[in-house]
């Protein structure tokens, strides 16, 4: 029994190994992937473009200008005219639009209420809110309005906001989910198309062996996965700090690995071929990912979604790899996200395995 | 001569693909992707769970407080629990803001002394923490200005504010047509990359190989089925935008439907190019996916504007064709330039000219013997 478990176990991963293209497709995944995401995506608002069009002096206004600068701005670009600052907006070159027209600068100076007009290109909708409370606090502390109150804000756990840090985590969650669910699915399904997957079912040997033998390989090659990107990427390339416990992420990610492994058995035995494996897995993977809380904060949800997602297996492991790693959080505070994941990785797994392991 | 041949292929084609019972699958990822990203992503944050620590309980502070109540973009908790008692909760992801407000805030306040409010935001997510953190602080910077009027101080400068495009400032308006660039790459490159690669796993690539067909007309063949069905799903998504996301469509259809229908072939055509290089079906899928899904979520401008990019990235985008592809979606559906626009004609363009790229790649790297 077990020498069959072995041996099963290893030609999955020697028939793995055998096949460079795809060696290095997870390799890409788990290593410059994770690091692109990471490095390139900034939602922050960076480098937002300006335009203006100064119709006045340019004292008042160009001290105003002043304050926009790197790394939240580039440098604000000036327009001879309405026209042609429009033009560049429409055109997507400029993002936000400044005008100072003739009366601002005589109302300033006399005292009067002076008005600035504002164009904002809100499809980017974040970046141009940000933009103008940026400009409503640039002009709050222009006019030194004597309000004696102070704000002192502090981001615990990641004081500057470093969305590298935080995206490169998640896109290795993710990474995670594709890959298991695809690899697991892809090792039956190849069978499936070749025919032999009857025959061993059909062998001697207690089916439920191979299947375990066959689901392991992949998850122990995720996992291996899994800890080269958090040793080389996320701790190396992005320092990351690591505030809870290793091993409850080890842990964790191994029974997380066990889940979607489980909905990869299930999508081998519904999927006759690669292309519908491809297809299925997106189609299941969505939901899991949608309902995470990864985009949408769970409570900012509709009350019905907010109970699907007590379904998605990824909510649990992402919000404890986040406690894990950021909020350091005690390992005796962390059982709910390892119920959660070890509860719908029994059931996953065992709905799929007894799905595959039919004859058809 | 050979286009009874062709179509013969063709039929045989459209054959298999409706014959595999998932045919639906075709259709179902699409709208799934659309539907549920566009639900899906949302910038702004409501009911966020700040733990209101108020140390005071003055007329003043209480005032404050009701400014968090009355919001739909919090869920405040008032309370008098410890400092460490609360940061516990946060830590077992429970709260994601604490306010602090100190004791005698309304006596200094009124005394025109400094007084300290205590914000501390869980920075995991570090977008979420910074869109909280403009809401908190843009709803007590409010409260005081109003404190401030009442007491003779007044702003001199106004912002007058026009929002072009998406004047209400929706998510849906943002993100959808972006998401029809991520769609349209994804998935008919995810159906077209099995076409070849699928015979020569199977072995069946032999027939062609037999065949009379030459390179171009086997491409036709195997590219028209896919092709065709994926026009349908242009249409799909439009009507999706338009419907159910309720986005405006200001401009020119034919040039979104041009403009379209040669991005799926671009498409179709990455994918094709993998299958011809890859051996197994596997391989051709995550390739697929890593070659897709990645420029199409970073390079699309959805996350983030295109100017706004830094150098390389910025050079990357130009790379990519979604960047393209997006400009004119972007532009048909809100802002309505369409034709007028030498720049929407330009890249209409440079589209075509992907497309013959990665074609003409294709067709020179298909080779039509053993090997």
């Amino acid at each position: 029994m077990i020498r069959f478990l072995a041996a099963t176990f290893i030609k999955e991963i020697v028939t793995f190994l055998r096949s460079p293209l795809l060696v290095l497709a997870v390799l890409y995944f788990f290593t410059l992937d994770v690091y692109i995401a990471g490095a390139g995506i900034a939602v922050k608002p960076r480098n937002v473009t300006i335009g203006y069009v100064d119709y006045t002096g340019g004292r008042v206004s160009q001290k105003i200008l002043s304050h926009f600068h790197a790394p939240e701005f580039k440098k604000p670009k000036p327009f001879l005219d309405e026209e042609h600052l429009k033009k560049a907006i429409f055109n997507k070159e400029i993002m936000v639009g400044i005008i100072f027209d003739r009366t601002f600068a005589v109302n300033y100076a006399q005292g009067k209420k002076a008005t600035i007009n504002v164009l904002l290109d809100s499809t980017a909708a974040a970046q141009s809110f940000i933009t103008l409370s940026y400009l409503q606090n640039i002009i709050l502390e222009f006019q030194k309005l004597p309000l004696p109150l102070k704000l002192k804000t502090h981001k615990l756990f990641n004081q500057n906001a470093d969305t590298h840090m935080f995206i490169s985590l998640a896109e290795l969650l993710s990474v995670i989910t594709l890959l298991s669910v695809i690899l697991t699915a892809m090792v039956f399904v190849k069978e499936k198309e070749d025919g032999t997957w009857d025959l061993m079912l059909l062998m001697p040997v207690d089916a439920k062996i191979t299947i375990l033998a066959k689901s392991l390989s992949q998850v122990i090659i995720i996992l291996i996965g899994t800890l080269i990107s958090v040793g080389f990427v996320i701790l190396g390339a992005f320092h990351t700090p690591i505030n809870g416990s290793f091993w409850a992420f080890v842990l964790l990610s191994f029974f997380y690995i066990l889940s979607s492994a489980g909905i990869g058995l299930f999508i081998a035995a519904v999927a006759k071929d690669t292309m519908q494996v491809a297809q299925l897995a997106i189609l299941i993977m969505m939901p899991i990912i949608f309902l995470s809380g990864a985009w949408t904060p769970i409570y900012a949800m509709h009350p019905i979604l907010q109970k699907l997602s007590l379904l998605s297996p990824l909510r649990y492991y992402i919000e404890g790899s986040e406690s894990i790693f950021f909020r350091g959080t005690a390992f005796t505070d962390l059982w709910p996200y390892f119920a959660g994941v070890i509860l719908l990785g029994i059931l996953t797994f065992w709905y799929g395995y007894k799905k595959i392991g039919r004859l058809f | 001569m050979k286009a009874r041949v062709i179509l013969a292929y063709m039929r045989k084609e459209f054959t298999e693909l409706a014959r595999s019972k998932l045919i639906y699958l075709v259709y179902l990822v699409p709208t799934m992707i659309l539907l549920l990203f566009g639900y899906g992503i949302r910038l702004e944050v409501t009911h966020a769970r700040v733990l209101l620590l108020d140390n005071d309980t003055s007329k003043l502070s209480i005032h404050l407080i009701s400014k968090f109540e009355h919001s739909k973009y919090f869920t405040p908790t008032i309370s008098h629990i410890s400092e460490q008692k609360a940061l516990r909760l946060m830590k077992q992801a429970k709260i994601d803001a604490i306010i602090i407000i100190p004791s005698s805030f309304e006596k200094r306040l009124l005394h025109g002394q400094k007084s300290e409010i205590g914000i501390f935001i869980d920075g995991s997510f570090p977008m979420r923490a910074l869109t909280i953190q403009s809401y908190i602080e843009g709803t007590i910077l409010q409260a005081a200005q109003d404190f401030g009027a009442k007491r003779g101080l007044n702003l001199k400068i106004l912002i007058n504010q026009r929002t072009l495009f998406n004047q209400a400032m929706r998510d849906e308006d943002a993100i959808v047509p972006g998401l029809i660039g991520l769609v349209l790459l994804v998935a008919p490159a995810l159906l077209s990359t099995l076409l070849i690669v699928k015979e020569k796993e199977k072995g069946t690539i032999f027939n062609f190989y037999a065949s009379p067909l030459s390179k171009s007309e086997f491409l036709a063949a195997k590219l028209i089925p896919v092709f065709l069905l994926h026009s349908i799903t242009i249409f799909l998504l439009f009507l999706l935008a338009l419907y159910i996301f309720e986005v405006p469509f200001r401009g020119n259809f034919l040039l979104f439907w041009i403009a379209s229908e040669v991005y799926v072939l671009i498409s179709l055509s990455i994918g094709l190019l993998i299958s011809i290089i890859t051996k197994r079906q596997i391989v051709a899928v995550v390739l697929t996916v890593i070659v897709t899904v990645i420029p199409g979520f970073l390079y699309s401008g959805i996350l983030m504007p295109i100017s706004s990019m830094k150098a390389e990235s910025y050079i990357e985008a130009h790379l990519f064709p979604v960047m393209y592809y997006n400009h004119i979606v972007y532009d048909t559906f809100l802002i309505g330039q369409s034709f007028h626009s030498q720049k929407n004609i330009f890249y209409l363009g440079i589209l075509v000219g992907f497309f013959l790229f990665y074609f003409l790649i294709g067709l020179s790297l298909l080779k039509k013997e053993m090997r």
